[in-house]
């Protein structure tokens, strides 16, 4: 009887620990967020300054690759690795790779043209940012779902030891 | 850096409206495998619902891809399959638009995250 009533101190203690964590992570992943929006409408807004300078349809999805170009590979990757505060999942960091690395990779303003206006360059470098807080978004969204799952878990266990 | 060799790195796709498209195709996540497959998908007001589910769905089937990048309101479009992704990986990150500001309370983490708090469920 005692020991169940230690049990449930315990879960209960638990509880309320992974319940402060999960409302303080829901705060960090809104701001990561909000990080991200800035970053973005900053790009956007040097995109638009490019394409009032290039003209509508130079800067648009149809400077983008499609299937019928030539391969090439990514030059923004994420690498996994194991994190002990995500309950074994993994936590990602962003890595830009350098031409001299690999041949197949090619710097995306060149689909625009030689020359282009400074503001491409910025609303790379704004996009870039951007893509550094969405993967710190990632990480926090994935710390947040195992809290939740651990919640849930805690939650039935609870439970159970209430009915016996 | 060394470390970075051995692992192979993953990619990040896209599903956006065409300024986000360009803009993270620009920052560099943009890629066209060996099998002519794109990792990004430009969503407009012709796209069909359909299209945007079918493209979803196969970036998750990907192994090259740990991180699926798609906008909130067309996340609201496809919102019953998004719910019904719960694997961890790829992570399924609800980015702002141009025209559509982040609503916390449309995210489907956040949506999640908040029904733990349910007065029912407290006990």
């Amino acid at each position: 009887m005692a020991e169940a009533t230690e049990d449930l101190d315990k879960i209960c203690n638990t509880l309320d620990k992974l319940t402060l964590d999960a409302l303080s992570l829901m705060e960090e992943e809104i701001l990561l967020k909000l990080n991200v929006e800035n970053a973005m409408c900053g790009g956007e807004s040097h995109l638009a300054k490019a394409r009032y300078i290039m003209g509508q349809n130079s800067v648009s999805c149809l400077q983008l690759p499609t299937e019928n170009s030539p391969e090439f590979s990514a030059v923004a990757k994420v690498y996994a690795s194991e994190d002990d505060k995500l309950f074994g999942e993994k936590s990602y960091e962003l890595q830009l790779t350098k031409k001299t690395e690999d041949e197949s990779v090619q710097d995306p303003v060149r689909w625009f043209g030689v020359l282009v206006p400074q503001n491409l360059n910025y609303a790379q470098n704004m996009f870039r940012q951007a893509l550094q807080w969405a993967v710190q978004a990632v990480n926090v969204q994935t710390q947040l779902e195992q809290t939740i799952i651990k919640i849930q878990q805690l939650k039935a266990a609870k439970a159970a030891v209430t009915a016996k | 850096m060394a470390l970075h060799s051995a692992v192979k790195g993953k990619l990040i796709s896209v599903i956006g409206d065409e300024d986000t498209c360009v803009g993270f195709l620009l920052g560099g996540v943009g890629e066209i495998n060996k099998n002519r497959h794109p990792n990004f998908l430009v969503v407009d007001k012709n796209t069909a619902v359909s299209e945007i589910e079918d493209c979803f769905k196969r970036f998750i089937k990907r192994d090259d891809i740990d991180i699926i990048l798609i906008n909130q309101n067309i996340a609201e479009i496809i919102r019953h399959v998004i719910d019904n992704h719960n694997s961890p990986i790829p992570a399924v990150l609800e980015i702002p638009s141009k025209d559509h500001p982040y609503d916390a309370s449309k995210d489907s983490i956040l949506r999640r995250a908040k029904g733990m708090f349910n007065p029912d469920e407290l006990l």
